[in-house]
């Protein structure tokens, strides 16, 4: 038995130790807003958070993430109201949406350490999450659009 | 052991689609009221909508929503002519049913970014008929002439006595009503839905991770499975030992299907690895030596060949160019692509004696049941194919290989099974685009006009999988798109076309025909104007004289990119127009190219004049796709055939667009009220050939074949 700690909640698996974390959250846990996109971190669908870092789950094997806490796109708020989320919702910022949760979840890391990113800053923190419908001019804007949200609310 | 697969779907497709007109009859869709269980009575007018007393509208959304908005496009039309509160509305997946076909060619699909265009008319009639209903129901028990009443936003006004009724206080009395055969529409002054800045419906599930794609759907009982498929096109694997697998703990059992093997475990990594350690090899076949050079020098050798078969002819080309005294004459290459969808292919499928129900990220519902009833033979009425959101589409999706491969392996363990393809598997088991080979040749007069154009498209089908009985007599008309019918008025045009057969599986791709063979005629123009000394977008004005339509957009796309002015320090610019599913666009690229072929795309500009738009901010975000799809097949990827099978395996050698390489863009829509185009593909299609011409007036370099890597250019 595996022990993890996601969204705050504890669980407790029954798998090989060497299983991708990123099958483990779909399967084990139910929670499939974890996409797999390539299997290989080359499309950053798969991306969570551990210890607030941002983790590709799909070669993250889930012994790495035991005594850590996880945070999948399901536990960055209960109710959209993350202004990354919020951001989303006012930029209309998904397409087909596979990859967004994915893309959120590199978002949050960004925006913890650079709370005002310019293009820059953006264009290289989340060159690793691919969209292959070209949400791309909209994530820009949205992540701008949560930083100005984060600096007159303070950081969540 | 169960034989049959992907190969035998390639077969069973290609009758089945044969079919289009056998009518089935689904029960699905009729009576979604759950007497004794619900205090909610619905109305239910139509297969399109239902109408609560709780005040729900829910609109039956028959298209796929797979990133282009249709879910929230639809939804506003017909709950605009129904006069609909927006705040209530709902959208649902349909469910397979002919109720749900398009109408312009009788087949249940979603593609060729025909939803908006085929839909507008019948899903404007379905909400106007409701409405007529909830008017009537309402006029009748305030005893007043329904002339007198309106719908506005979930509510019946009788404007004489200021009396208002909600819709849902008068569903059950409009259920009993007989719909009209035709409701009078809105015009268009009265719209309140269509051409406003609503926010998508998908948005927020899209957002938190609830939005369920195929990948994403449970049943219980489910199992999962990994599949393998021979790499090498018509290969067989080599005989292999099942039993190391079946003793591995969670596998359930090893399923051989023609030309492939998969893996049922009780989760889907402990199928995945029990696959991987088959240890399975490939027995060569016949094409074990293909390759790409092979294909395309094929393709050369009919370029040239006899065998082509005419498809356009206005005046004499021909005679034309044989007696010019000087010919221009360019040969352009598109390469094989991949669809490469976000979403690797997957299906769950749940078969029993008497039922099979599939649950599918699908573009194809249709054929998909088609193919589950070759397979089950089950009657139609047994078959079930519910659609969840798609991660991409692109074309990928019209085929149902992965669903008949679910169908088979559930059926072989007696169980529900989630089929999930690898990424690489995705990558080297797709229906590709093909290569396409464009040869155009020119007349031109002492003014550098053309006189004459004759143009050669040498491809392999694109429609086969799709729509067989659609290719006939050596014509694919997909293929042909953009050639022939070309916006520019030609006093001598000849087009024909060599269909190629080649032992790889290919189909249709967004943009489809028009983006090989745009590609090529937006270069020659562009060419032909540099050849004259003339400015590419005066050029192309005067072979537009007369097409207002196309005229506006192409003036509205050179203004608004400043194209009179020169763009700052080393920025050069190029621009190319097209007319397709109807739909005129103008983009002009501007960009900057390094000393070592590093292109940066600073900004595109695209004027589009798409008739009524629907939804303008979706059309927006799909201008931005495009530019993506665009800028990706472009420069970047490409699929190459080696040694029988595909090259590329996953993202790393199968390149797309990255978030630094991401231009500006700027979309400017012309207000128009003419028949609306469709969105989902327009945005990709002059967006390589203005590429291309930009790299020209930045390098002085003509690049005819892509992508532009193949040439050492690359994307910053």
């Amino acid at each position: 038995m595996i022990s993890l700690i996601v969204n705050k909640k504890k669980y407790e698996v029954d798998v090989s130790p060497d299983t991708p974390l990123l099958w483990v959250i779909r399967e084990n846990l139910g929670l499939t807003g974890t996409k797999y996109g390539c299997g290989m971190a080359q499309c950053g669908a798969c991306t969570v958070h551990i210890n607030g870092e941002a983790v590709r789950s799909c070669v993250a094997p889930v012994s790495r993430a035991v005594g850590q806490e996880v945070t999948t796109i399901e536990g960055l708020s209960p109710d959209l109201s993350h202004p990354l989320q919020r951001a989303w919702i006012a930029e209309d910022v998904p397409q087909c949406g596979y990859c967004q949760s994915g893309q959120i979840m590199a978002a949050a890391v960004l925006l913890r350490e650079k709370p005002r990113p310019t293009d820059e800053d953006i264009d290289r923190a989340m060159a690793g999450n691919l969209c292959r419908c070209g949400t791309y001019p909209r994530i820009r804007k949205a992540i701008h659009r949560a930083a100005r949200m984060m600096a007159k609310g303070g950081v969540k | 052991m169960i034989n049959v697969s992907r190969r035998q779907f390639l077969k069973t497709s290609a009758t089945a689609a044969g079919g289009l007109l056998l009518g089935f009859h689904l029960p699905f869709i009729s009576d979604p009221v759950q007497a004794g269980t619900s205090p909610v009575i619905t109305f239910v007018p139509n297969a399109w909508l239902r109408i609560g007393s709780d005040e729900t509208v829910t609109v039956i959304a028959s298209q796929a929503e797979m990133g282009q908005g249709v879910y929230t496009g639809m939804t506003m039309i017909i709950g605009d002519e129904l006069g609909a509160d927006w705040s209530h509305v709902k959208v649902e997946n349909a469910p397979n049913a002919p109720a749900y076909r398009n109408p312009r060619i009788n087949w249940q699909f979603t593609g060729n970014a025909e939803s908006t265009r085929s839909f507008y008319l019948p899903l404007r009639k379905a909400g106007a008929a409701a409405r007529e209903m909830l008017i009537a129901a309402a006029a009748k028990q305030w005893s007043v002439d329904p002339s007198t009443c309106r719908a506005y936003k979930g509510v019946i006004l009788h404007s004489p006595t200021g009396r208002r009724m909600s819709f849902g206080a008068v569903v059950s009395e409009a259920a009993k009503l007989k719909p009209p055969d035709n409701p009078p529409l809105k015009d268009r002054k009265e719209f309140l839905l269509i051409g406003k800045p609503l926010p998508r419906l998908d948005t927020p599930s899209k957002t938190n991770g609830s939005a369920i794609f195929g990948i994403d759907v449970s049943v219980p009982g489910m199992v999962h499975a990994a599949i393998q498929q021979v790499p090498e096109f018509g290969a067989t694997f080599a005989p292999f030992g099942r039993e190391s697998a079946e003793h591995q703990p969670g596998v359930i059992g090893v399923v051989p299907l023609e030309g492939a093997v998969a893996v049922v475990a009780e989760s889907y990594w402990l199928a995945r690895r029990a696959l991987d350690n088959l240890g399975l090899s490939v027995e060569p076949g016949p094409n074990k030596s293909l390759s790409t050079a092979q294909i395309v020098e094929a393709h050369r050798q009919a370029m040239g060949g006899e065998r082509a078969v005419k498809v356009t002819q206005i005046g004499d080309a021909k005679a034309l160019i044989a007696k010019a005294t000087e010919k221009i004459e360019a040969v352009y290459e598109s390469p094989f692509q991949a669809h490469a969808t976000m979403e690797p292919m997957n299906c769950v499928a749940h078969v029993t004696a008497d039922r099979c129900e599939v649950w599918a990220p699908t573009q194809g519902q249709e054929l998909a049941q088609i193919v589950v009833a070759s397979i089950t033979k089950l009657p139609p009425e047994k078959i079930r194919i519910n659609r969840t959101f798609l991660g991409g589409g692109f074309g990928r999706r019209l085929l149902a290989d992965f669903v008949a491969q679910a169908v088979l392996i559930s059926k072989a363990v007696g169980r529900p099974v989630k089929l999930i393809w690898s990424r690489e598997e995705d990558m080297q088991h797709d229906f590709y685009r093909p290569t396409v080979l464009n040869r155009l040749v020119a007349a031109v007069n002492d003014k550098g006009f053309p006189v004459a154009l004759q143009q050669r498209v040498v491809s392999a089908s694109q429609l086969h999988h799709v729509a067989p009985q659609a290719v006939k007599d050596g014509l694919d008309p997909i293929c042909l798109e953009g050639a022939g019918e070309i916006p520019y008025a030609l006093p001598n045009l000849f087009v024909d076309f060599t269909l190629m057969q080649i032992p790889v599986p290919t189909s249709v791709w967004r943009s489809t025909g028009y983006g090989p063979n745009v590609f090529a005629l937006e270069s020659f123009i562009d060419e032909l104007a540099r050849r004259g000394r003339r400015d590419p977008y005066e050029y192309r004005r005067v072979l537009l004289a007369g097409n207002k339509r196309a005229l506006r957009v192409l003036d509205l796309v050179a203004e608004k990119s400043g194209w009179g002015h020169s763009p700052d320090g080393n920025r050069f610019r190029g621009i190319a127009f097209a007319h397709c599913y109807g739909a005129f666009i103008g983009q002009v690229v501007e960009i900057s190219v390094s000393s070592n072929k590093e292109i940066k795309v600073h900004r595109v500009v695209a004027a589009l004049d798409c008739g009524q738009a629907v939804h303008p901010d979706g059309i927006r975000a799909q201008m931005e796709s495009g530019v993506t799809w665009g800028l990706t097949a472009g420069v970047k990827s490409e699929i190459i055939f080696e040694n029988g099978k595909v090259a590329q395996n996953n993202f790393h050698d199968f390149e797309v667009l990255r978030i630094p390489e991401m231009p500006r863009v700027e979309t400017h829509i012309v207000e128009s009220h003419e028949a609306p185009g469709g969105m989902g593909e327009v945005g990709a299609v002059p967006l390589i050939p203005a590429l291309v011409n930009a790299v020209f007036a930045a390098t002085g370099r003509r690049l005819r074949s892509l992508p532009l890597h193949r040439h050492g250019f690359s994307l910053v």
